[in-house]
């Protein structure tokens, strides 16, 4: 595999509580991207995998903050880097698509003006030329007649051309890496299969490196080379997809995979995972996991397991399987 | 014989579109939600209703409880005119047919406890006050819930508990039917499974007909005995839930089941050829060939 093109390090990020002291959300996260792979980081709400990499691309809110830990981008580490080279990187060598289209979209200017705005700022093009990768950036994410529909105002598309839309502007800068944050989570069914179908596709065309963060373990599964399970702020488990899927080793995965019914093969109960996930600035002593798990022995509840690599796949658990 | 429980005889239902402005100007649309649909539930069917944003689904679930009027059509509960029974606003029907919603933070009151909100349900039933605590533990014990929640406020709560108190609530009432509206999607999936099992247990325990909406196909599967798949407010498709999602006969059902994620099964793009997967032999191979 060629070198890491994201290099995650220690990542920390924690909130200020009301009682002054600070809660950390993310508590430690180590995983990095090779040129050219495409990884999923899979987690439930709370787990950290939104907030790690809004953290890594210095987009976080004001009552959360990075703590400790390091984001290389090619070499460079991200967090030092001055907000000015932030705005050049962020959208130029690596673009984001989020969850919400409709939020992401300003309502008030044409689709063709939000893209082109984004192309003229990152390409320093004329404003014809930035016309004209723009059109040819939505067609490419398959809107017909793109030309004319850089004239639509966003609540003229639907929910998926909308997605469509964002990822024409993120890959009209022709980024290194793309970011996609939950994109199909809004969006039906049948679209999001087809969203996830123009990902892949633009993957193999472009060379993109891709991070998929998502709560669907399948869905990550169909596209991703290798994925990170994420819970309670640390990373448990980080793989190759087939690892992952055919052998996990981290009871929380193996628990994760076995509670969402297939559409194939016998019926019967679902394998429950008891309990709930931690809440914030309630986290257990030693493994996130250890209040739910069925495999619990002693130091898994006051000693938090390091992530141990065999054969490039990567557990964190006292007894994994 | 008895007839069935739930009855949709030929029901649309449409909404007006377009703001004031436009209905002023007399530029009136109407958004058909559900066009000319008919339904029959029997007693005890554990039916899923099925379908993407738009296909009606929801809608389906307010008429079946009695929340909205069809525009036309006739709905029967037990075979008696929902028309006609809903002219007694709290009437002794509104008991055997209850609603659970999807975003359990918003359907309950944030300032009740769970107890007093169980307690109200169970006085609108008439249950004396003295008998209201027992019951209250009853309906935690049933779905899964200790008494310590009993004073607790939602918000002190977690996704999938608030989920099992607003079951609770629902069947504080001892209904015959239960209209569940995406009950678990707003849960994460480690919880959703709990809540699924919860469901499945008690509609046999309780005999409960119950009417499951959701645009998860593998879910329906594992709780339903009947699946009605539905796209742009018509059912497209209905049958034994096994039956139409092994062997789908209309297009929409064969798309919708083609679009659900599965994992290294539904790859689309070829696996990462892995060093550490290539094995030394074969690695030589390679060198002596180039």
């Amino acid at each position: 595999m060629s070198r890491a093109l994201l290099s995650v390090e220690g990542l920390r990020v924690g909130f200020r509580s009301a009682g002054g002291g600070v809660v950390e959300a993310v508590r430690g996260v180590d995983f990095s991207v090779a040129a050219g792979e495409a990884v999923g980081i899979v987690g439930e709400s709370g787990s950290g995998k939104s907030l790690s990499m809004l953290a890594a691309m210095r987009l976080l809110g004001t009552p959360a903050r990075v703590t400790g830990g390091r984001v290389l981008f090619d070499g460079e580490d991200l967090l030092a880097a001055d907000e000015k080279r932030m705005r050049a990187l962020r959208g130029r060598d690596i673009a984001m698509v989020f969850q919400d289209p409709q939020s992401s979209l300003n309502p008030a200017l044409t689709i063709g003006r939000q893209i082109t705005d984004v192309v003229r700022e990152h390409r320093g093009v004329s404003s014809a030329e930035a016309r004209r990768i723009a059109a040819e950036a939505l067609e490419r994410v398959g809107i017909r007649d793109a030309g004319r529909r850089l004239a639509s105002y966003p609540h003229e598309f639907s929910g998926g051309m909308r997605q469509r839309a964002l990822i024409a502007m993120a890959i009209a800068c022709r980024p290194r890496l793309l970011i996609a944050d939950e994109p199909t989570t809004a969006l039906d069914v049948t679209v999001q299969a087809q969203i996830v179908d123009l990902i892949a596709e633009l993957r193999r065309e472009l060379g993109l490196t891709i991070v998929f963060i998502s709560h669907n373990l399948q869905l990550v599964a169909e596209i991703v080379d290798r994925v990170v399970v994420m819970y309670g702020g640390k990373v448990v488990e980080d793989g190759p997809v087939e690892a992952i899927e055919r052998a996990p080793r981290h009871p929380y995965t193996i628990l994760l995979k076995a509670c969402v019914p297939s559409l194939f093969g016998p019926v019967g109960p679902l394998t429950a995972i008891e309990g709930a996930p931690p809440r914030l600035g309630r986290l257990p002593a030693g493994c996130p996991f250890s209040p739910r798990c069925p495999h619990v022995i002693e130091p898994c509840t006051s000693e938090m397991p390091a992530l141990i690599a065999e054969a490039g796949h990567r557990t964190a658990c006292w007894r994994p399987r | 014989m008895t007839g069935p429980i739930l009855s949709l005889r030929c029901v649309s239902k449409s909404f007006p579109q377009g703001g004031l402005f436009d209905r002023l100007l007399g530029r009136d649309s109407r958004l058909v939600a559900l066009d000319d649909v008919s339904l029959d539930v029997m007693r005890g069917d554990v039916v899923g209703i099925v379908g993407e944003s738009g296909s009606g689904k929801s809608t389906l679930a307010g008429l079946a409880v009695g929340l909205a009027r069809p525009t036309s059509g006739e709905v029967l509960f037990d075979g008696q005119s929902m028309a006609e029974l809903m002219r007694d606003h709290a009437g002794p029907w509104r008991r055997r047919v209850q609603m659970v919603f999807q975003d359990s933070s918003s359907a309950l009151n944030p300032r009740k406890s769970v107890a007093r909100c169980l307690g109200e349900t169970l006085a609108l039933r008439g249950v004396p006050a003295g008998q209201r605590q027992n019951e209250i533990a009853d309906l935690l014990t049933r779905v899964g819930l200790g008494p310590e929640i009993g004073p607790r406020l939602p918000h002190e709560l977690s996704g999938g508990q608030r989920q099992r108190v607003g079951l609770a609530r629902a069947l504080a009432m001892k209904p015959e039917v239960l209209i569940a509206d995406e009950p678990v999607s707003a849960l994460d999936v480690s919880l959703q499974a709990q809540v699924i099992n919860l469901l499945s247990r008690l509609t046999r325990e309780l005999g409960l007909t119950l009417l499951f909406i959701s645009h998860d196909l593998a879910l329906v599967r594992t709780l339903c005995s009947r699946i009605v798949v539905m796209r742009k407010g018509t059912i497209v498709e209905q049958g034994p839930c096994l039956d139409v999602l092994d062997r789908p006969q209309h297009p929409y059902t064969q798309a919708f089941i083609a679009a659900v994620p599965k994992g290294l099964a539904g790859r689309r793009t070829p696996l990462p050829v892995r060093a550490d997967a290539v094995a030394p032999e074969t690695r030589e191979d390679i060198h002596g060939a180039a």
